[in-house]
Protein backbone atom coordinates (compact mmCIF):
# COMPACT_ATOMS: atom_id res chain seq x y z
CA UNK A 1 0.00 0.00 0.00
CA UNK A 2 1.63 3.18 -1.14
CA UNK A 3 1.47 6.25 1.19
CA UNK A 4 -2.40 7.86 -0.57
CA UNK A 5 -3.91 4.63 -0.81
CA UNK A 6 -2.92 4.75 3.37
CA UNK A 7 -4.27 7.97 3.35
CA UNK A 8 -7.17 7.55 1.64
CA UNK A 9 -7.85 3.94 3.60
CA UNK A 10 -7.38 5.47 6.99
CA UNK A 11 -9.89 8.22 6.50
CA UNK A 12 -12.60 5.79 5.34
CA UNK A 13 -11.94 3.44 8.17
CA UNK A 14 -12.40 5.75 10.77
CA UNK A 15 -15.56 7.70 9.42
CA UNK A 16 -17.12 4.19 8.99
CA UNK A 17 -17.60 3.90 5.60
CA UNK A 18 -15.74 1.06 5.30
CA UNK A 19 -17.34 -2.66 4.20
CA UNK A 20 -16.42 -5.46 6.81
CA UNK A 21 -14.36 -7.55 4.39
CA UNK A 22 -12.19 -4.26 3.22
CA UNK A 23 -11.50 -3.55 7.14
CA UNK A 24 -10.81 -6.40 8.27
CA UNK A 25 -8.00 -6.56 5.21
CA UNK A 26 -7.12 -2.77 6.25
CA UNK A 27 -6.63 -3.92 9.84
CA UNK A 28 -4.68 -6.88 9.67
CA UNK A 29 -2.43 -4.22 7.48
CA UNK A 30 -2.62 -1.79 10.49
CA UNK A 31 -1.13 -5.19 12.65
CA UNK A 32 1.83 -5.73 9.80
CA UNK A 33 2.91 -2.38 10.20
CA UNK A 34 3.69 -0.57 13.72
CA UNK A 35 4.90 2.83 11.48
CA UNK A 36 1.12 3.27 9.95
CA UNK A 37 -0.90 2.13 13.25
CA UNK A 38 0.83 5.06 15.33
CA UNK A 39 -0.24 7.10 12.48
CA UNK A 40 -3.77 5.89 12.43
CA UNK A 41 -3.75 6.22 16.19
CA UNK A 42 -2.84 9.95 16.31
CA UNK A 43 -5.06 10.54 13.70
CA UNK A 44 -7.78 9.32 15.59
CA UNK A 45 -7.19 11.29 18.49
CA UNK A 46 -6.51 14.71 16.74
CA UNK A 47 -10.22 13.64 14.43
CA UNK A 48 -11.83 13.66 17.58
CA UNK A 49 -10.24 16.74 19.12
CA UNK A 50 -11.84 18.41 16.34
CA UNK A 51 -15.00 17.33 16.52
CA UNK A 52 -14.76 18.68 20.16
CA UNK A 53 -14.59 21.92 18.61
CA UNK A 54 -17.03 24.13 20.67
CA UNK A 55 -18.76 27.86 19.55
CA UNK A 56 -21.32 29.83 21.15
CA UNK A 57 -25.02 30.24 20.15
CA UNK A 58 -25.69 32.76 18.04
CA UNK A 59 -27.85 35.89 19.58
CA UNK A 60 -31.46 36.57 19.00
CA UNK A 61 -30.38 39.32 17.18
CA UNK A 62 -29.50 37.47 14.14
CA UNK A 63 -32.82 35.80 14.20
CA UNK A 64 -34.36 39.36 14.30
CA UNK A 65 -32.36 40.58 11.48
CA UNK A 66 -32.99 37.34 9.62
CA UNK A 67 -37.09 37.38 10.02
CA UNK A 68 -37.04 40.91 9.40
CA UNK A 69 -35.11 40.76 5.79
CA UNK A 70 -37.22 37.95 4.80
CA UNK A 71 -40.73 39.96 5.56
CA UNK A 72 -39.01 42.44 3.60
CA UNK A 73 -38.37 40.33 0.73
CA UNK A 74 -41.66 38.37 1.09
CA UNK A 75 -43.72 41.58 0.64
CA UNK A 76 -41.72 43.21 -1.92
CA UNK A 77 -41.65 39.87 -3.75
CA UNK A 78 -45.94 40.02 -3.47
CA UNK A 79 -45.83 43.47 -4.76
CA UNK A 80 -43.98 42.60 -7.99
CA UNK A 81 -46.10 39.33 -8.66
CA UNK A 82 -49.01 41.70 -8.57
CA UNK A 83 -47.05 44.20 -11.16
CA UNK A 84 -46.34 41.86 -13.06
CA UNK A 85 -49.55 40.46 -13.17
CA UNK A 86 -51.06 43.85 -13.96
CA UNK A 87 -48.84 43.96 -16.99
CA UNK A 88 -49.65 40.79 -18.59
CA UNK A 89 -53.36 41.79 -18.42
CA UNK A 90 -52.74 44.67 -20.48
CA UNK A 91 -50.55 42.61 -23.29
CA UNK A 92 -52.40 41.83 -25.15
CA UNK A 93 -54.53 44.96 -25.88
CA UNK A 94 -53.87 46.75 -29.49
CA UNK A 95 -51.74 49.51 -30.44
CA UNK A 96 -54.82 51.69 -30.83
CA UNK A 97 -57.01 50.70 -27.92
CA UNK A 98 -53.46 51.79 -26.18
CA UNK A 99 -53.89 55.63 -27.91
CA UNK A 100 -57.67 55.69 -27.29
CA UNK A 101 -57.14 54.57 -23.79
CA UNK A 102 -54.86 57.41 -23.76
CA UNK A 103 -56.68 59.62 -25.04
CA UNK A 104 -59.77 58.77 -22.60
CA UNK A 105 -57.29 59.49 -19.68
CA UNK A 106 -56.03 62.69 -20.56
CA UNK A 107 -59.54 63.70 -21.00
CA UNK A 108 -60.54 62.02 -17.94
CA UNK A 109 -57.96 64.13 -16.29
CA UNK A 110 -58.74 67.55 -17.62
CA UNK A 111 -62.33 66.88 -16.74
CA UNK A 112 -61.26 65.92 -13.36
CA UNK A 113 -59.05 69.06 -13.01
CA UNK A 114 -62.04 70.77 -14.20
CA UNK A 115 -64.14 70.01 -11.85
CA UNK A 116 -61.92 69.87 -8.98
CA UNK A 117 -63.96 70.57 -5.73
CA UNK A 118 -60.80 71.28 -3.82
CA UNK A 119 -61.30 67.70 -1.99
CA UNK A 120 -58.26 65.70 -1.80
CA UNK A 121 -57.94 62.14 -3.20
CA UNK A 122 -58.97 59.91 -1.07
CA UNK A 123 -55.97 57.38 0.14
CA UNK A 124 -55.74 54.42 -1.57
CA UNK A 125 -53.54 51.76 0.07
CA UNK A 126 -52.48 48.57 -1.71
CA UNK A 127 -52.99 45.72 0.32
CA UNK A 128 -50.08 43.30 -0.80
CA UNK A 129 -50.02 40.76 1.98
CA UNK A 130 -51.15 37.67 2.36
CA UNK A 131 -51.86 35.08 4.89
CA UNK A 132 -47.70 34.18 4.75
CA UNK A 133 -46.68 37.83 4.97
CA UNK A 134 -48.78 38.48 7.95
CA UNK A 135 -47.54 34.69 9.60
CA UNK A 136 -43.95 36.07 9.12
CA UNK A 137 -44.89 39.44 10.40
CA UNK A 138 -46.84 38.03 13.05
CA UNK A 139 -43.31 36.34 14.07
CA UNK A 140 -41.33 39.05 14.18
CA UNK A 141 -43.53 41.34 16.13
CA UNK A 142 -43.38 38.73 18.75
CA UNK A 143 -39.56 38.38 18.31
CA UNK A 144 -39.21 42.12 18.68
CA UNK A 145 -41.32 42.78 21.42
CA UNK A 146 -39.01 40.19 23.92
CA UNK A 147 -36.40 41.99 22.95
CA UNK A 148 -33.95 43.68 25.63
CA UNK A 149 -33.32 46.94 23.64
CA UNK A 150 -36.46 49.68 23.99
CA UNK A 151 -35.64 50.48 20.21
CA UNK A 152 -36.48 46.94 19.13
CA UNK A 153 -39.36 46.56 21.22
CA UNK A 154 -40.54 50.08 19.82
CA UNK A 155 -39.95 48.84 16.34
CA UNK A 156 -42.12 45.62 17.09
CA UNK A 157 -45.04 48.06 17.88
CA UNK A 158 -44.69 49.87 14.90
CA UNK A 159 -44.44 46.45 13.06
CA UNK A 160 -47.33 45.58 14.86
CA UNK A 161 -49.42 48.58 13.05
CA UNK A 162 -48.55 47.05 9.40
CA UNK A 163 -51.28 44.40 10.19
CA UNK A 164 -54.92 44.49 8.49
CA UNK A 165 -56.64 42.89 11.18
CA UNK A 166 -54.22 42.01 14.33
CA UNK A 167 -54.80 38.22 15.48
CA UNK A 168 -55.49 37.63 19.09
CA UNK A 169 -51.88 36.65 19.61
CA UNK A 170 -51.05 40.12 18.34
CA UNK A 171 -52.97 41.59 20.14
CA UNK A 172 -52.26 39.66 23.43
CA UNK A 173 -48.88 40.88 23.32
CA UNK A 174 -49.69 44.46 22.79
CA UNK A 175 -51.46 43.97 26.19
CA UNK A 176 -48.92 42.48 28.08
CA UNK A 177 -46.43 45.23 26.41
CA UNK A 178 -48.35 47.82 27.50
CA UNK A 179 -49.00 46.56 31.06
CA UNK A 180 -45.27 45.45 31.59
CA UNK A 181 -42.96 47.14 29.51
CA UNK A 182 -40.30 49.23 31.41
CA UNK A 183 -40.14 51.98 28.99
CA UNK A 184 -43.07 54.63 28.58
CA UNK A 185 -42.58 55.09 25.02
CA UNK A 186 -42.83 51.52 24.22
CA UNK A 187 -45.83 51.30 26.25
CA UNK A 188 -47.44 54.75 24.78
CA UNK A 189 -46.91 53.17 20.92
CA UNK A 190 -48.64 50.24 22.21
CA UNK A 191 -51.63 52.18 23.19
CA UNK A 192 -51.04 53.92 19.85
CA UNK A 193 -51.52 50.61 17.89
CA UNK A 194 -54.21 49.11 20.01
CA UNK A 195 -56.33 52.28 19.35
CA UNK A 196 -56.77 50.66 15.96
CA UNK A 197 -58.48 48.00 17.25
CA UNK A 198 -61.02 49.48 19.82
CA UNK A 199 -64.06 47.96 18.05
CA UNK A 200 -63.46 44.86 19.70
CA UNK A 201 -64.46 44.29 22.91
CA UNK A 202 -61.28 42.77 24.16
CA UNK A 203 -59.14 45.58 23.71
CA UNK A 204 -61.79 47.80 25.35
CA UNK A 205 -61.65 45.12 28.04
CA UNK A 206 -57.72 45.24 27.95
CA UNK A 207 -57.09 48.92 28.02
CA UNK A 208 -59.47 49.38 31.07
CA UNK A 209 -57.51 46.57 32.96
CA UNK A 210 -54.53 48.24 32.25
CA UNK A 211 -55.42 51.44 33.97
CA UNK A 212 -54.15 50.79 37.62
CA UNK A 213 -51.09 49.12 36.27
CA UNK A 214 -49.83 52.19 34.84
CA UNK A 215 -47.88 55.25 36.87
CA UNK A 216 -46.62 57.48 34.45
CA UNK A 217 -48.63 60.72 34.28
CA UNK A 218 -48.73 60.57 30.40
CA UNK A 219 -49.76 57.35 30.02
CA UNK A 220 -52.83 57.86 32.82
CA UNK A 221 -53.98 61.24 30.66
CA UNK A 222 -53.45 59.40 27.40
CA UNK A 223 -55.78 56.39 28.40
CA UNK A 224 -58.04 59.21 30.15
CA UNK A 225 -58.33 60.99 26.98
CA UNK A 226 -59.05 57.74 24.48
CA UNK A 227 -61.67 56.29 27.17
CA UNK A 228 -63.44 59.78 27.12
CA UNK A 229 -63.35 59.77 22.91
CA UNK A 230 -64.92 56.07 23.89
CA UNK A 231 -66.72 57.23 26.27
CA UNK A 232 -66.19 54.12 27.97
CA UNK A 233 -68.14 53.91 31.21
CA UNK A 234 -65.60 50.55 32.73
CA UNK A 235 -62.94 52.57 32.89
CA UNK A 236 -64.85 55.26 35.39
CA UNK A 237 -64.03 52.30 38.45
CA UNK A 238 -60.26 51.87 37.70
CA UNK A 239 -60.29 56.02 37.69
CA UNK A 240 -61.84 56.34 40.63
CA UNK A 241 -59.46 53.90 42.21
CA UNK A 242 -56.27 56.26 40.88
CA UNK A 243 -57.42 59.08 42.46
CA UNK A 244 -57.28 57.71 45.39
CA UNK A 245 -53.72 57.33 44.85
CA UNK A 246 -51.88 59.49 46.89
CA UNK A 247 -48.57 59.98 44.95
CA UNK A 248 -51.11 61.03 41.81
CA UNK A 249 -49.96 63.87 40.31
CA UNK A 250 -52.24 66.78 40.58
CA UNK A 251 -53.08 67.88 37.00
CA UNK A 252 -53.29 63.84 36.26
CA UNK A 253 -55.77 64.30 39.22
CA UNK A 254 -57.66 67.14 37.65
CA UNK A 255 -57.68 65.41 34.28
CA UNK A 256 -59.35 62.15 35.06
CA UNK A 257 -61.83 64.07 37.21
CA UNK A 258 -63.00 65.90 34.24
CA UNK A 259 -62.45 62.62 32.61
CA UNK A 260 -65.38 60.84 34.85
CA UNK A 261 -67.72 63.65 33.96
CA UNK A 262 -67.43 63.53 31.01
CA UNK A 263 -67.67 59.76 30.79
CA UNK A 264 -70.79 59.85 33.26
CA UNK B 1 -41.94 13.75 4.70
CA UNK B 2 -40.29 14.07 1.27
CA UNK B 3 -42.05 17.80 1.26
CA UNK B 4 -40.16 18.42 4.46
CA UNK B 5 -36.80 17.55 3.13
CA UNK B 6 -33.69 20.55 2.43
CA UNK B 7 -33.87 20.00 -1.17
CA UNK B 8 -37.39 20.01 -1.25
CA UNK B 9 -37.98 22.99 0.80
CA UNK B 10 -35.62 25.19 -1.28
CA UNK B 11 -37.09 24.01 -4.13
CA UNK B 12 -40.03 25.86 -3.01
CA UNK B 13 -38.49 28.77 -2.54
CA UNK B 14 -37.20 28.78 -5.81
CA UNK B 15 -40.63 28.77 -6.96
CA UNK B 16 -41.51 31.85 -5.12
CA UNK B 17 -42.53 30.08 -1.56
CA UNK B 18 -40.02 32.37 0.34
CA UNK B 19 -41.61 31.67 3.40
CA UNK B 20 -40.09 28.24 3.52
CA UNK B 21 -36.81 29.74 3.84
CA UNK B 22 -37.22 30.16 7.34
CA UNK B 23 -37.61 26.47 7.88
CA UNK B 24 -33.81 25.89 6.30
CA UNK B 25 -32.84 28.43 8.33
CA UNK B 26 -34.16 27.41 11.61
CA UNK B 27 -32.36 24.14 10.58
CA UNK B 28 -29.21 25.05 9.51
CA UNK B 29 -28.57 28.67 11.20
CA UNK B 30 -26.65 26.76 13.95
CA UNK B 31 -24.19 24.46 11.73
CA UNK B 32 -23.37 27.40 9.63
CA UNK B 33 -22.69 29.55 12.79
CA UNK B 34 -20.34 27.29 13.82
CA UNK B 35 -18.68 27.44 10.46
CA UNK B 36 -18.04 30.54 10.49
CA UNK B 37 -16.98 30.75 14.08
CA UNK B 38 -14.62 27.75 14.46
CA UNK B 39 -12.98 29.24 10.39
CA UNK B 40 -11.96 32.10 12.82
CA UNK B 41 -14.43 34.99 12.95
CA UNK B 42 -15.46 36.42 15.64
CA UNK B 43 -19.60 35.97 17.09
CA UNK B 44 -21.01 39.23 15.54
CA UNK B 45 -19.40 38.85 12.47
CA UNK B 46 -20.04 34.90 11.93
CA UNK B 47 -24.03 35.93 12.35
CA UNK B 48 -23.19 38.53 9.50
CA UNK B 49 -21.88 36.27 7.36
CA UNK B 50 -25.02 33.68 8.26
CA UNK B 51 -27.37 36.60 7.10
CA UNK B 52 -25.17 36.70 4.34
CA UNK B 53 -25.97 33.32 3.31
CA UNK B 54 -29.13 32.77 3.10
CA UNK B 55 -29.25 35.98 1.17
CA UNK B 56 -27.50 34.45 -1.64
CA UNK B 57 -29.70 31.33 -1.31
CA UNK B 58 -32.39 34.14 -1.83
CA UNK B 59 -30.23 35.90 -4.51
CA UNK B 60 -29.40 32.63 -6.29
CA UNK B 61 -32.02 30.51 -5.84
CA UNK B 62 -32.80 30.28 -9.51
CA UNK B 63 -29.61 28.93 -10.32
CA UNK B 64 -30.78 26.15 -7.67
CA UNK B 65 -31.06 22.70 -9.69
CA UNK B 66 -31.64 20.22 -6.89
CA UNK B 67 -29.42 17.59 -8.08
CA UNK B 68 -26.50 16.82 -5.51
CA UNK B 69 -26.75 17.60 -1.78
CA UNK B 70 -28.19 20.69 -0.54
CA UNK B 71 -25.90 20.88 2.71
CA UNK B 72 -22.90 20.85 -0.15
CA UNK B 73 -24.28 23.43 -2.25
CA UNK B 74 -24.54 25.64 1.25
CA UNK B 75 -21.53 25.05 2.55
CA UNK B 76 -20.27 25.89 -0.52
CA UNK B 77 -21.74 29.23 -0.46
CA UNK B 78 -21.01 29.35 2.89
CA UNK B 79 -17.18 29.16 2.15
CA UNK B 80 -17.22 31.79 -0.81
CA UNK B 81 -18.63 34.25 1.33
CA UNK B 82 -16.11 33.62 4.15
CA UNK B 83 -13.53 34.02 1.32
CA UNK B 84 -14.86 37.26 -0.03
CA UNK B 85 -15.33 38.70 3.20
CA UNK B 86 -11.54 38.06 4.22
CA UNK B 87 -10.43 39.37 0.75
CA UNK B 88 -12.60 42.44 1.91
CA UNK B 89 -11.24 42.58 5.10
CA UNK B 90 -7.68 42.54 4.42
CA UNK B 91 -8.11 44.68 1.10
CA UNK B 92 -9.72 47.42 3.70
CA UNK B 93 -7.43 46.17 6.25
CA UNK B 94 -10.56 44.94 8.71
CA UNK B 95 -9.84 43.35 11.82
CA UNK B 96 -11.93 40.03 12.59
CA UNK B 97 -11.87 41.25 16.46
CA UNK B 98 -11.71 38.62 18.76
CA UNK B 99 -10.67 35.46 17.14
CA UNK B 100 -11.83 31.77 18.92
CA UNK B 101 -8.41 31.19 20.15
CA UNK B 102 -8.81 34.46 22.06
CA UNK B 103 -11.99 33.80 23.45
CA UNK B 104 -12.66 32.71 27.07
CA UNK B 105 -14.85 29.37 27.21
CA UNK B 106 -16.44 29.43 30.50
CA UNK B 107 -15.06 26.51 32.56
CA UNK B 108 -16.96 23.79 33.06
CA UNK B 109 -15.26 22.35 36.21
CA UNK B 110 -12.25 22.84 37.98
CA UNK B 111 -9.06 20.99 37.48
CA UNK B 112 -10.85 18.70 34.87
CA UNK B 113 -11.99 21.80 33.15
CA UNK B 114 -8.70 23.72 33.31
CA UNK B 115 -6.81 21.03 31.55
CA UNK B 116 -9.67 20.93 28.72
CA UNK B 117 -9.73 24.69 28.48
CA UNK B 118 -6.20 24.84 27.96
CA UNK B 119 -6.51 21.82 25.70
CA UNK B 120 -9.01 24.26 23.84
CA UNK B 121 -6.96 27.09 23.90
CA UNK B 122 -4.10 25.50 22.21
CA UNK B 123 -6.48 23.47 19.48
CA UNK B 124 -7.76 27.28 18.69
CA UNK B 125 -4.25 28.30 18.31
CA UNK B 126 -3.31 25.58 16.42
CA UNK B 127 -6.39 26.19 13.99
CA UNK B 128 -5.87 29.60 13.40
CA UNK B 129 -1.87 28.51 12.47
CA UNK B 130 -3.23 26.27 9.96
CA UNK B 131 -3.86 27.34 5.97
CA UNK B 132 -7.66 28.60 5.06
CA UNK B 133 -7.68 25.86 3.44
CA UNK B 134 -6.78 23.13 5.88
CA UNK B 135 -8.88 25.23 8.40
CA UNK B 136 -11.75 24.85 5.99
CA UNK B 137 -11.43 20.99 5.46
CA UNK B 138 -10.99 20.26 8.87
CA UNK B 139 -14.65 22.09 10.30
CA UNK B 140 -16.21 20.45 7.65
CA UNK B 141 -14.75 16.93 8.95
CA UNK B 142 -16.34 17.77 12.15
CA UNK B 143 -19.95 16.72 10.77
CA UNK B 144 -20.99 13.63 10.82
CA UNK B 145 -23.77 14.09 8.37
CA UNK B 146 -21.41 14.98 5.95
CA UNK B 147 -19.84 12.30 3.78
CA UNK B 148 -16.56 12.97 1.95
CA UNK B 149 -18.60 13.33 -1.31
CA UNK B 150 -20.20 15.87 -0.17
CA UNK B 151 -16.74 17.46 1.44
CA UNK B 152 -15.52 17.05 -2.23
CA UNK B 153 -18.28 18.49 -4.13
CA UNK B 154 -17.96 21.65 -1.37
CA UNK B 155 -14.01 21.66 -2.41
CA UNK B 156 -14.16 21.22 -5.55
CA UNK B 157 -12.07 17.97 -5.95
CA UNK B 158 -12.88 14.35 -6.27
CA UNK B 159 -13.91 11.96 -3.00
CA UNK B 160 -10.32 10.57 -2.87
CA UNK B 161 -9.19 13.84 -3.22
CA UNK B 162 -11.12 15.12 -0.41
CA UNK B 163 -10.00 12.27 2.23
CA UNK B 164 -6.52 13.03 1.16
CA UNK B 165 -6.73 16.56 1.84
CA UNK B 166 -8.44 15.99 5.51
CA UNK B 167 -6.19 13.23 6.38
CA UNK B 168 -2.56 15.57 5.71
CA UNK B 169 -4.89 18.49 7.19
CA UNK B 170 -5.18 16.81 10.67
CA UNK B 171 -1.44 15.29 10.40
CA UNK B 172 -0.33 19.34 10.50
CA UNK B 173 -2.74 20.05 12.98
CA UNK B 174 -1.35 17.30 15.24
CA UNK B 175 2.36 18.66 14.27
CA UNK B 176 1.10 22.26 15.17
CA UNK B 177 -0.55 21.11 18.50
CA UNK B 178 2.43 19.44 20.17
CA UNK B 179 4.71 22.46 18.94
CA UNK B 180 1.93 24.85 20.86
CA UNK B 181 2.08 22.24 23.57
CA UNK B 182 5.50 22.27 24.20
CA UNK B 183 6.19 26.07 23.90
Amino acid sequence: MDKEQFEIQAMEYLSGAMTDERKLDFEKFIGEHPNFKIELQELQDTLEMVKTMDAPEPSAKMDTVFFSSLSEEIGRQKAKQIDIGFLRYLWPVQKSQWILGLVVLCLGLAIGYLLNDQKGPEPIEVVTQDDETESMRQKLVLTLLEQPSANQRLQGVSEANKFEEADEIVIRALLQTLNNDSNVNVRLAAIESLTNYVDRPEVRQGLVQSIPNQESPILQITLANLMVALQEKASVEPFKELLKEKKLDTTVKKKLQNSIESII
Amino acid sequence: MHDLTDKALMLKVKSGDLDKLGLLYERHKKRLFGFFYNLGNNPSISEDLVQNVFVRMMKYRGSYTGEGSFTAWMFRMARNINYDHHQKASKFRITSGIAPEEVQMEAEGLSDGLEKEEDTRILNRAMAKLSQNEREVLVLSKYRELKFREIGEILGCSEGAAKVRVHRALKELKRTFLELEIV
